[in-house]
């Protein structure tokens, strides 16, 4: 028994004592663990995820909206701009974002090699260190601030031209430090530096989820409407039903298109269109048609005007792999063989498109495997039959020309153009269009259409069938909503997923010049198509 | 040389197709690729009279000649042929194809062509330029090109560039949008004019210098453009409304040739002599509703864009007086449903080297353009059957001797126009073409851009980009005066030559 307050002392030590000491013991431990912790291999792993995984798909859409190729000839229009090399250079790295993972990790070992640098060549120490972080984070949160703006119209060169402007810099500067005044680099602060990074990175994706959460789903869409993947931009669309762009809409509207179910599913996105950040040539604000409008053309069969889109976007940025590819589809298309080897033979040219050769090549003077081809075939279904002009149309044509759609050559055709009268809210050219579907049960869409045109066509329900057990839910949508006609643009927002999916919420309340996120103002009456 | 082969049954496949042409002795060397599917070697062995070349090329089938040999086999060729014995490779061994031929003629070429190389078929414009490619190297250098970098206040387009009948000596070309104007080469020296008056409908289009005096005869032409939905042509080019001037370049004075309101003059260019103005006239009063006012012809005319055609027509000139005479009919296209532009004499006077097509005006658009001659001796007009494809072949250029002309077609992938020369010989047929030789010849199927208006000339443009650049950007242009030709001719029905008015 006495030997134990002999044995305080012992208890005592530093290892365990005090309740202060115990906290000191503790903070200590924490310091050690924290000293150990590899701070520059967390911060290149996170990199990694955020440019790998988090902004993969808005590189890898970069790179379709970038073209590269060794063959100096087809560069000249960016080696010859200011900043050419680096461009260049930066296109070259790109390439590998044809594999985000592949070209997110050159992008993590970029940034993290550029910090570490910063750090060996600012001298910086202690809590200090934590600003060689910064360069590599500022760049992040620049490439979030700037959005689409990153690929839109050729500026593709910049997203690897400048990490690596600033590693060849700063390599040199290393190289001259080590050449002169070689020195140990010491640890600093490294709690603070976990810390810095940390919450600068999720700052910045904060950022993007509150200020640009279209970005990435717009990429995300792209990538698989290059990739065909309907189902996926189906319930991608779905999944951000309340966020409204016209790139957006245009995927969801090819993929259920492309899905024959563009006349059941198109209302279940919002089509009130948000404003975008994205920014031209000229970097006025910019209506981002050319994300869309090639596509657009495509995918409703006016294959000459997607070559035209096409072309006009190849004047004012260059090529593209998007474009030529595009331009390689429609080609064939049309029997322009020669076209199509020419646009292939540039493509050969371009890393990692094999894939694409090997698909679209062997069509070459092959009109059964076009035929054969699904995308192509549904395509060949909604092409004009006679000529015209594009300018007689309202613009974009696939819209346009579809609201004066007066011979089509396939039931496909008349259901396009009932949609875009539909979305258009142009009844009468709607009513116009119905005789072919006069005694059949139309897809719910074109019904709820038709029941809403009765009111000035009275008698136009009764030529169609299947249409009785919707009306007592277009009733009821009317009833419930009367409260609401008087600011229609006010509380579209406000009534969207209650009538997700349900045309006659669109006709009333969606789509109007006014409506925009969180509206409430009860002053603004105007509406109309936006 | 392979020393063991077997005999092929084929003529070897290569590109471009230099097969049975015929070629000025002065040309860079044909450059070619062979394609064959299992071969990973070639050799060319081109034999000429006294002289014979050879050229290997590995698994990529580019066979590039050496120049200075080249050069030995063509002057040692001239005025006969060249066969070219094709070699490749096999897993099975060496095989030796059909020999081809080509022949030498005995007069060179001019030397230069220049051309613009822009995107086919669009609106917007962004990156041009006027370039000259020296047709006896494989050597282009640019003429003028536009900002290169995007810039709202700077963007400008450039066209119609025209020396005087070969000569850079004098050169002008068009300017559009920012730093508009008409840009005027002569002694080495460029200044800007400004081509405006009330009377004159935009501002000069298409030239032609005076072959003696200080003049240019320009169209005056309101365009449109639109694109089709669903043709195999994709753009439609209309004129509106279209006149014929007559500038004087030492006095800086512009006047009417032709002013009509019913009738659309086109595309003009002067005989050798200087005394005959050639050019293409459309009477478009028959396609328009008379109740419908003016602000609708182009859409007018563009629902019967297929309808509006245009003959050849002459009117003689004085150059002492500078007065115009009565306008003739060369070529009445339009009673053969057929339409007729860019009429170019040749530099002896003895044809008139024109595209005819099934419509309109701007055949670089159209499939049915091919090119056709109308010999002045004896008024007969034929085709170029041997020069022409079924595909667009349109503007043309005559060398200074007559013997050759360039052409531009889209026959090698039906949009991107490339430029092929042909041999005119004394007897007024042209043989089969070829195209302009390229250093790597794959370049003609990278290349993004389309070859437009391919002008010949004996000699380099001397002047600077720099100084034209400085011109350009630098000087507003000088307003030239309108006065009146008391010849000149208003209202005139262009059908028929009747219903003239003087001034």
């Amino acid at each position: 028994m006495q030997k134990k307050p002999a044995k305080q002392p012992h208890r005592a030590a530093p290892q365990k004592g005090t309740p202060q000491q115990k906290q000191k013991s503790s903070v200590g431990t924490f310091q050690l663990l924290i000293a150990k912790i590899p701070v520059l291999a967390i911060f290149f792993a996170l990199a990694w995820l955020w440019a790998g995984w988090y902004y993969g798909s808005v590189f890898h859409v970069s790179r379709e909206y970038s073209f590269w190729s060794s063959d100096a000839r087809l560069m000249t229009f960016i080696l010859s701009q200011p900043y050419g090399i680096l461009r260049y250079i930066g296109r070259a790295m790109l390439q590998l974002y044809q594999y985000p993972w592949i070209g997110g990790l050159l992008m993590a070992l970029m940034l993290t090699a550029g910090s570490w640098l910063t750090g060996y060549c600012m001298r910086l120490k202690g809590s200090w260190q934590a600003i060689q972080y910064v360069p590599a984070l500022l760049y992040v949160a620049i490439v979030t601030w700037l959005g689409l703006d990153i690929f839109f119209e050729a500026r593709t060169g910049f997203i690897f031209g400048i990490p690596f402007a600033a590693l060849v810099v700063l390599c040199i500067w290393a190289i001259i430090i080590c050449s002169f005044k070689p020195r140990k680099r010491e640890n600093g602060k490294k709690g603070i530096q976990l810390a810095v990074i940390v919450v600068v990175l999720a700052a910045i994706i904060g950022f993007d989820q509150w200020k640009r959460p279209y970005v990435r789903v717009i990429c995300q869409l792209l990538d698989m409407e290059y990739r065909q993947d309907w189902v996926g931009i189906q319930k991608l669309a779905r999944a951000n039903s309340t966020m409204s762009n016209r790139p957006m809409a245009c995927s969801y509207a090819i993929s259920l298109v492309q899905t024959d179910q563009i006349a059941e599913r198109m209302y279940d996105i919002r089509l009130d269109y948000d404003s975008l950040y994205i920014h031209g040539i000229d970097w006025f604000h910019n209506n981002a048609s050319v994300l869309y409008v090639p596509e657009g053309n495509y995918y409703g069969g006016f294959l000459e005007s997607a070559q035209h889109a096409c072309m006009e976007q190849m004047v004012m940025t260059g090529p593209t792999i998007r474009l030529l590819k595009l331009q390689t589809k429609c080609a064939l298309m049309r029997g322009e063989w020669e076209l199509a080897e020419k646009y292939l033979a540039v493509l050969h040219r371009v890393p990692f498109e094999g894939a694409f050769i090997k698909k679209y090549e062997p069509m070459v003077r092959r009109n059964d495997l076009i035929e054969a081809d699904r995308e192509m075939a549904l395509i060949r279904l909604t092409e004009p039959i006679h000529d015209s002009f594009e300018n007689q149309y309202q613009q974009p044509l696939f819209m346009g020309y579809n609201l004066l759609l007066v011979e089509g050559r396939s039931k496909q055709a008349l259901i396009n153009s009932l949609c875009v009268c539909l979305y258009t809210k142009l009844m009468p050219q709607f009513v116009e269009r119905l005789e072919p579907l006069v005694g059949t049960t139309p897809p719910s869409i074109i019904m709820d259409g038709i029941m809403l045109a009765e009111n000035k066509n009275a008698g136009l329900m009764q030529h169609f069938t299947g249409l009785n057990y919707r009306q007592p839910q277009l009733q009821a949508f009317l009833q419930a909503t009367q409260q609401y006609m008087s600011d229609r643009p006010g509380y579209a927002y406000e009534l969207f997923p209650k009538y997700k999916g349900y045309y006659p919420y669109y006709y009333f309340f969606g789509n109007l010049k006014a409506t925009k996120k969180g509206y409430t103002s009860l002053s603004s009456s105007s509406s109309g198509v936006n | 040389m392979p020393s063991q082969f077997i005999e092929a049954n084929a003529e070897a496949d290569i590109y471009p197709d230099y097969k049975d042409v015929v070629v000025p002795p002065n040309i860079a060397a044909l450059n070619f690729i062979v394609h064959d599917s299992t071969a990973t070697a070639y050799v060319a062995q081109l034999k000429g009279k006294e002289q014979e070349l050879l050229a290997g090329a590995s698994e990529d089938g580019v066979i590039r000649m050496d120049t200075t040999e080249w050069r030995a086999l063509l002057t040692a060729s001239k005025g006969n042929e060249v066969s070219v014995d094709v070699y490749a490779k096999r897993p099975d061994g060496w095989v030796h194809f059909k020999p081809y031929k080509f022949s030498v003629a005995e007069e060179p070429i001019d030397a230069f062509v220049s051309y613009r190389l822009i995107e086919p078929g669009y609106e917007l414009y962004r990156q041009l330029g006027i370039y000259q490619r020296n047709l006896t190297t494989f050597d282009e250098v640019p003429i003028y090109e536009n900002n290169r970098q995007y810039n709202d206040g700077e963007n400008h387009c450039v066209n119609c560039h025209n020396y005087r009948w070969g000569d850079t000596g004098s050169m002008l070309f068009h300017v559009r949008s920012n730093h508009g104007g008409t840009i005027i080469v002569q002694d080495g020296k460029a200044h800007k004019i400004q081509l405006k008056d009330s009377t004159i409908l935009t501002s000069g289009v298409y030239p032609s210098w005076h072959p003696t005096e200080n003049l240019v005869a320009f169209s005056t032409n309101k365009t449109g453009q639109a694109f089709h939905l669903f043709y195999p042509e994709k753009i439609e080019v209309m004129d509106e409304r279209s006149d014929l001037l007559l500038y004087d370049v030492s006095k800086n004075e512009v006047s009417h040739i032709i002013r009509t309101h019913d009738d659309l003059e086109t595309f003009p260019c002067w005989a050798p002599d200087g005394k005959t103005l050639y050019y293409c006239t459309s009477y478009i009063k028959p396609l328009l509703e008379p109740s419908l006012p003016d602000s609708t012809v182009t859409q007018q005319l563009l629902i019967k864009f297929d309808s509006v055609r245009y003959n050849l027509m002459s009117i003689p000139f004085e150059p002492k007086t500078r007065s115009f005479g009565k306008p003739k009919m060369e070529v009445n296209a339009v009673a053969e449903n057929k339409s007729i532009s860019v009429p170019r004499v040749s530099p002896d006077g003895r044809f008139v080297l024109y595209t005819k097509g099934d419509y309109g005006q701007f055949h670089i658009w159209h499939k049915s353009s091919d090119l056709w001659v109308k010999d002045l001796q004896t008024d007969s007009c034929y085709a170029l059957t041997e020069a022409n494809s079924p595909d667009v072949d349109s503007f043309h250029s005559w060398s200074s001797n007559s013997r050759w002309f360039v052409f531009s077609s889209r026959r090698m992938d039906h949009n991107y126009t490339r430029l092929f020369v042909a041999y005119f010989d004394k007897q007024g047929k042209a043989h089969k073409p070829f195209v302009i030789p390229q250093e790597d010849p794959e370049w003609n199927i990278l290349l993004l851009k389309s070859y437009n208006v391919p002008e010949l000339s004996r000699n380099a443009v001397s002047i600077s980009m720099q100084d034209l650049h400085r011109c350009i950007y630098e000087t507003e242009g000088e307003n030239a005066t309108y006065k009146p030709n008391p010849t000149a001719i208003v209202n005139l029905d262009g059908m028929t030559g009747a219903s003239i008015k003087r001034n």
